[in-house]
């Protein structure tokens, strides 16, 4: 069986103890209902802070923006501005919820809907912590580059159904832009499972280590290209920065979703800022070392060892420092990410599409045969173990 | 209990969005219940333990081919309603007796071959527990390089045949009259 959360939860005694005192008052195991309850409350959990991170996201678009443009940005609701997602929110809620009358209702409805859903559901396995993750599929990355493509679907939908010129071009333009640049982010992702050994989210992981040197970016030079192939190629896969002329501004009114007022747009918004973090939390799991600590801390072992606390405690006090880890990477590369979208100015399409078939594609195809015969050359040594060893043989290791 | 849950939701979201999809009168509406469809196929698969099959039913076909049916439904223009203006579904061939015997005949084979199978299954009489998850990407992938090459190998043939194929019946003609 795959590991999730509650394989992790289930190694404390409380819960243990919890879930025969629920078997004997019910009569029945109880083991599927408390797995079934503390998937439901982690879940919550989960969709609850991310959504929190999707509306701070906003607010740190336009605070990041504003110090890139020499300007303030939002500062009057709450301290320092921060609760002007909160108002955004509100706002969208009370909107007065417009469909076309010409529009195609029910494709109309399922659109933004369909966005949601498709990042919501990569939520199930990114890799927030080793005990966290809400589960461990031996699928993962091949899962979550699966759901990331429905979100294509309702981009196009969200075009088609708006029956309107702006939004049928913008959802087009965003659909081919999305199946496009799902090819080289692929190719990136499968040079790193060739490394790795594996789909899982925590072999992909786990075959790093908590310090630089030890992270995947930095295992070759075809994986360290394949970051900055994987980095664009997200980029252009949740129509951000350079790559958004589907819901460009001065290109195409709204593109896909100009029609849409309200939460249905505020659903659109939401489901990019989360897709934004979900892609970012992938490529620092791949290349970037994912939620590994330094020094080997995030196991909770040295706690245990050297100040004699409790195993379940110090492995959760090992997680918070791995959920730590992995927040503080995701959110450098969100960081980037903003920043990048108010620097560089916006590609057409056909130098979108170029760049994509003719530079990418076959750069990440280089970059994967290059990580195999490196696997087969070297033996999946890292290019640091190898100068290391070198080092060593040639000056009489001991 | 949750696989049992799991496999009554998969089949009605299957057996319903495939009846959706023949009832909808919306070209565009049956690629979207199509698209229900197969993600109920991709629960099946994960009922049975086929965990990579179900990932790369989502891949595949939630992710690739439902978004080229809706760009040819798109690019082809087929989405338009074919109801006439007395209200009755008036398409070609409808109603002809051509077609209900074809239509007949095609269903009594079918059913015949699908009993066949069933009586062989129930027949043979397999054993009723299910086995243990386990991990099947490995054993698929050690499977298709080994066991299986030949397969393999014919089948990334046949895609780079569709591929070039795609790309020379699309390519820009010249223009031979003017």
């Amino acid at each position: 069986m795959n590991s999730t959360v509650v394989t992790y939860l289930s190694q404390s005694k409380e819960l243990s103890a919890a879930i025969a005192w629920l078997s004997k008052t019910l009569g029945f195991d109880a083991n599927s209902l408390v797995s079934f309850l503390v998937f439901a409350v982690v879940c919550l959990i989960v969709v609850g802070v991310m959504a929190t991170i999707g509306g701070l996201g906003t607010y740190a678009e336009r605070k990041i923006s504003a110090d890139l443009q020499m300007r303030m940005g939002p500062n009057r609701v709450g301290p320092y501005g921060i609760l002007q997602f909160l108002a955004d929110g509100v706002k969208m809620i009370l909107k007065e919820d417009i469909i076309p009358s010409g529009a195609d209702k029910f494709t109309f409805i399922l659109a933004p809907i369909m966005c949601m859903v498709g990042v919501f559901a990569t939520l199930a396995v990114v890799p927030f912590s080793s005990g966290f993750m809400l589960a461990n599929l031996n699928v993962g990355i091949f899962y979550l580059v699966g759901m990331a493509s429905l979100v294509g679907v309702g981009v196009f939908l969200g075009g088609y159904a708006s029956n309107s010129k702006w939004s049928m071009l913008g959802g087009m333009r965003g659909a081919s832009q999305i199946i496009s640049y799902e090819i080289p982010s692929t190719l990136s992702i499968i040079s790193i499972v060739i490394l790795a050994g594996g789909l899982s989210m925590g072999t992909l992981i786990g075959g790093q280590g908590g310090l630089p040197h030890q992270w995947y970016i930095l295992h070759n030079p075809f994986a360290f290209i394949g970051f900055f192939i994987f980095f664009i190629a997200s980029l252009a896969e949740t129509n951000r920065a350079p790559f958004d002329l589907p819901e460009a501004e001065s290109e195409l009114v709204s593109g896909y979703h100009t029609e849409y007022s309200g939460m249905r747009f505020g659903l659109f918004a939401l489901a990019e800022y989360i897709e934004v973090f979900v892609v970012c939390g992938v490529a620092v799991a791949l290349f970037l070392g994912g939620y590994n600590v330094p020094f080997d801390l995030g196991t909770g072992a040295i706690f245990t060892e050297k100040l004699g606390l409790d195993s379940m405690l110090s492995q959760n006090i090992g997680q918070l420092l791995e959920l730590g880890s992995f927040f503080t990477k995701t959110l450098a590369l969100y960081y980037v990410v903003i920043w990048v979208r108010w620097t560089l100015p916006r590609l057409r399409v056909d130098q979108l599409m170029t760049l994509c078939w003719k530079y990418l594609t076959p750069i990440a195809l280089f970059n994967l045969l290059g990580c195999a015969v490196w696997m087969y050359a070297f033996d999946g040594k890292s290019i640091y173990s190898l100068i290391f060893e070198t080092a060593a043989t040639v000056g009489g290791s001991h | 209990m949750f696989t049992n849950t799991l496999f009554l939701l998969s089949a009605a979201i299957t057996l319903g969005g495939a009846f959706a999809v023949v009832y909808t009168q919306n070209l565009m509406h049956a690629c979207i219940f199509l698209l229900a469809s197969l993600f109920g196929v991709a629960g099946l698969y994960a009922c049975i333990g086929a965990d990579f099959l179900a990932a790369a039913q989502l891949v595949v076909y939630a992710g690739g081919v439902i978004i080229l049916m809706l760009f040819a439904i798109m690019l082809t223009g087929g989405a338009s309603n074919s109801i006439n203006r007395y209200g009755l579904v008036k398409i070609a061939a409808m109603g002809n007796t051509k077609t209900f015997f074809a239509a007949g005949f095609t269903a009594i084979v079918t059913s015949l071959v699908l009993l066949k199978i069933i009586a062989n299954v129930l027949k043979n009489q397999p054993n009723k527990v299910l086995a243990a998850n386990e991990a099947t990407v490995e054993k698929l992938g050690t499977l298709l390089a080994t066991d299986h090459i030949l397969a393999f190998e014919i089948s990334s043939v046949l895609l780079l045949g569709a591929l070039i194929g795609a790309a020379v019946i699309s390519r820009p003609r010249k223009e031979k009259h003017d």
